[in-house]
């Protein structure tokens, strides 16, 4: 009797225990809703937050809109590229954690779009009005298969050019002039681009490009064809196996630097000319500028060899979790309205994926110091309009990452090229594929 | 009976059992006084102690055991989250795929060739430390303390630090490979000073089991003096008067006499390396690939089961792949523990 009390009691007592714990944490989460509540209600004070990464130009737009909608608090949360796509996988499994306005880049929307339930359906809110503004293919990457939601809304888009540093050229013997680098790849695409970098590591012993892989993305995004079809079956030929060669012969003509992009090497590679040309689209820009200010007026922006092509461009999504959806909807309607859009390209560099836009004087008349007075509104504005978009599927990001470890073994010097590397590329990706 | 009840009434709670109840009440309220007195006894000797070491275990089951269990439950299911279609339960396909996967084969011997590269240096420098610490020396603090230093230095950042150490251009370990004359031919005929540290397997294992060894040694080291602090001098001086030298104490004496730290150390030390994710995920140049290398040259478990539930976004063959390594890592620990047994000529 004396036992089994006891033990009982000690039940009661670990019960209290635990009661006590999941209450203190049930009114610790609690409290924080309950005040959101309150603010939906009366007084009108929102918290917003944004979860984005590198630089979207959101800072000044963010105080502009708390200025004008008094009560709205903006809380910016800026991330590394990758790990803010994962880190939103991880919470829209968790069911919290999500900021109110995530933005996706175009890598990973083909992933999230297949979870159409997570996010808010922007259709419900009234952003069928949007699609007529936005580039057609635009609109579509972000629509879940069968068409009836739309998980984000376009901020830019990635029409690829050449950047190059004008002072390096010139030193090296070839041209500086913008249309004349530009004729040094007009006709024969990427072997005029190869000849010109041969010429370039010739004469001045520095490598040409930073890294092959930064030649392998925009040779790739010129295919008609990405690494999967529509049917999500990976496409190994033509389009990907076209840009794997075209990047070995640039690994074999001695013209990468070998550096891996992103890397803290790379940044330091912007300020020591450590490579003289950069596939840019137009958020490329940006990083350039902010890598190496004191290189100002030294860069200029050529056509890219091969012609045409998108690279990266983003979108903003509202997850279904966020508390205050009406309030996310509206900022997130704002920051995509012409103005804000072009205050983003004239702050930033990131180009708007709305085509009406691309005739407004702010964006045919602007001209950027830091690019040699380069018209970069029209430059890009111009790819954006030519350019075939490519269906990603929901695997590219793993398959692309095998198929650049290869191209680096290349550089490494651990695998030569030539169809043996082609054919490991092939089963990487297919492993990658596996999931 | 009642005599012991009524001291523990008045010790627990004098308040309630004033002056004026015990002289003047009659049996029956006391009896009720008592009886709660009692109770309440009770309940601090059997439960207070449970109620108070209790945070421990609920934050154990939410934090450990749950996601432990929940873990098994899903390697046995199809959960992909690129497939939601492909959903139900997998029985034993998940851990079958696991034991013809390449990939796994790869990274469970890129584990075990940096967990040989750092734990047995490591844990025999850590004992040769820990010896001369167990000394006179001058400002002894100072070293004790000073070994602990990298101990307590964020991961992320010495693995950063080391990151730049090991570049491949401009890296101070290069350069120093270079003062000697070591050149290294790469791809498209680029020539580096030293070598490509991140292109080889025992390069980068060697560079991943450097940056190991120099967080976990002061720490070992502190363990193994603390043991070593604990043996009678009067051992060691009986040892110096028949002729044993230092080297030979060490080995004869004390290695033997701090043998359960020996154990316990190389318990943890096989636990954490076969864990081992922080210092290979952030050598990569492109920190969140996951891949280990160009081609999973230092690729390890932990790395892999990141690289399959984050980037392939497979959560069910995630999940299978790290029972596989808790499985491996039981045995190993089993075994290592056996062996280190019969090494310091234990009899258990």
């Amino acid at each position: 009797m004396k036992w089994s009390r006891s033990r009982s009691a000690s039940f009661l007592a670990a019960g209290a225990a635990s009661a006590l714990l999941l209450t203190a944490c049930s009114t610790g989460g609690g409290t924080e809703p309950g005040e959101g509540d309150d603010g939906d209600g009366g007084s009108e004070s929102v918290d917003l937050s944004i979860h984005f990464w590198g630089d979207m130009g959101f800072t000044q737009l963010a105080e502009q809109y708390e200025e004008e909608n008094p009560g709205v608090t903006i809380t910016l949360v800026e991330g590394e590229f990758n790990a803010q796509h994962e880190a939103l996988q991880q919470q829209l499994i968790a069911g919290s954690g999500a900021a109110d306005i995530v933005a996706i880049d175009e890598g990973f929307i083909v992933q999230f779009r297949n979870q159409p339930d997570k996010f808010v359906n922007l259709l419900d809110l009234g952003a069928a009005d949007y699609e007529e503004r936005y580039l057609p293919w635009k609109w579509q990457q972000s629509l879940s298969a069968d068409g009836a939601t739309q998980i984000g809304l376009g901020t830019d888009v990635g029409g690829q050019a050449m950047c190059y540093r004008h002072d390096l050229f010139a030193a090296a013997g070839l041209p500086t002039d913008r249309d004349e680098v530009s004729a040094l790849w007009d006709d024969e695409g990427w072997d005029g681009f190869i000849a010109a970098g041969e010429t370039y590591v010739a004469n001045s012993g520095k490598k040409f490009v930073d890294n092959a892989t930064q030649i392998f993305s925009p040779a790739l995004a010129q295919q008609e064809h990405s690494f999967f079809n529509e049917n999500e079956e990976l496409t190994p030929e033509p389009g990907p196996k076209a840009a794997f060669e075209i990047t070995e012969q640039v690994i074999d003509a001695g013209l990468s630097a070998n550096i891996a992009a992103w890397s803290d090497e790379w940044n330091a590679g912007f300020a020591n000319d450590a490579f003289a040309v950069l596939a840019c689209p137009a958020w490329m820009t940006g990083h350039i500028r902010n890598q190496a200010p004191d290189k100002a007026g030294l860069w200029d922006i050529a056509a890219i060899p091969g012609g045409g092509g998108n690279w990266g461009g983003s979108f903003l999504t509202i997850p279904e979790q966020s508390e205050n959806q009406e309030e996310a909807w509206k900022l997130l309607s704002w920051l995509v309205q012409p103005e804000q859009q072009i205050a983003v390209f004239e702050t930033v560099g990131n180009l708007p994926s709305q085509p009406a836009l691309y005739e407004d004087p702010k964006i045919q008349e602007r001209v950027d110091e830091f690019f040699n007075n380069a018209p970069t509104g029209q430059i890009f504005s111009k790819t954006a309009l030519e350019l075939e978009p490519q269906y990603l599927g929901k695997r590219n990001g793993p398959v692309r990452v095998a198929v650049e470890n290869v191209l680096n073994d290349i550089q490494a010097g651990n695998l030569s090229t030539g169809a043996e590397a082609w054919e490991r590329a092939v089963s990487e990706a297919e492993l990658a594929a596996q999931g | 009976m009642s005599a012991t009840s009524g001291v523990k009434a008045t010790a627990v709670a004098p308040r309630t059992t004033g002056s004026e109840s015990r002289s003047s009440s009659p049996t029956p309220p006391s009896h009720d006084v008592g009886g709660w007195h009692r109770f309440w006894g009770r309940f601090d000797h059997k439960v207070v102690p449970y109620l108070l070491i209790s945070p421990f275990f609920i934050l154990f089951a939410v934090f450990g055991l749950f996601p432990l269990l929940y873990n098994g439950v899903v390697a046995f299911r199809n959960w992909s989250l690129l497939d939601p279609a492909n959903d139900g339960w997998a029985g034993f396909a998940n851990f079958a795929r696991l034991l013809e996967d390449d990939k796994f084969w790869n990274a469970l011997g890129n584990t075990f060739g940096i967990f040989i590269l750092s734990t047995v240096p490591q844990l025999f420098l850590a004992l040769v430390i820990a010896a001369l610490l167990n000394r006179k020396l001058r400002a002894t603090s100072v070293f004790r303390v000073g070994i602990l230093l990298p101990y307590v230095t964020p991961v992320v950042a010495s693995t950063l630090v080391f990151a730049s150490i090991f570049a491949k251009d401009n890296g101070l370990a290069n350069w120093v490979l270079g003062l000697v004359g070591v050149q290294s031919e790469l791809g498209g005929g680029q020539v580096i000073e030293g070598v490509d540290w991140r292109s080889t397997k025992l390069t980068s294992w060697t560079a991943i089991a450097i940056m190991v060894n120099w967080k976990w040694v002061g720490y070992n080291a502190l363990l193994y003096l603390s043991a070593m602090q604990s043996i009678p001098k009067d051992v060691y001086e009986a040892a110096a008067l028949d002729g044993a030298g230092a080297w030979k104490q060490l080995w004869r004496i004390t290695v033997p006499m701090i043998r359960p730290m020996v154990l316990f150390t190389v318990v943890l030390s096989t636990i954490g390396g076969l864990q081992l994710f922080a210092e290979p995920m952030l050598f990569e140049q492109n920190a969140q690939a996951g891949t280990g290398g160009t081609r999973g040259q230092w690729q390890t478990v932990a790395q892999l089961i990141y690289y399959t539930g984050w980037k392939q976004l497979n959560l069910g063959y995630a999940a299978a792949m790290s029972w596989g390594l808790f499985l491996i890592i039981v045995v190993i620990a089993a075994f290592n523990a056996f062996l280190t047994n019969r090494l310091g000529g234990g009899k258990r």
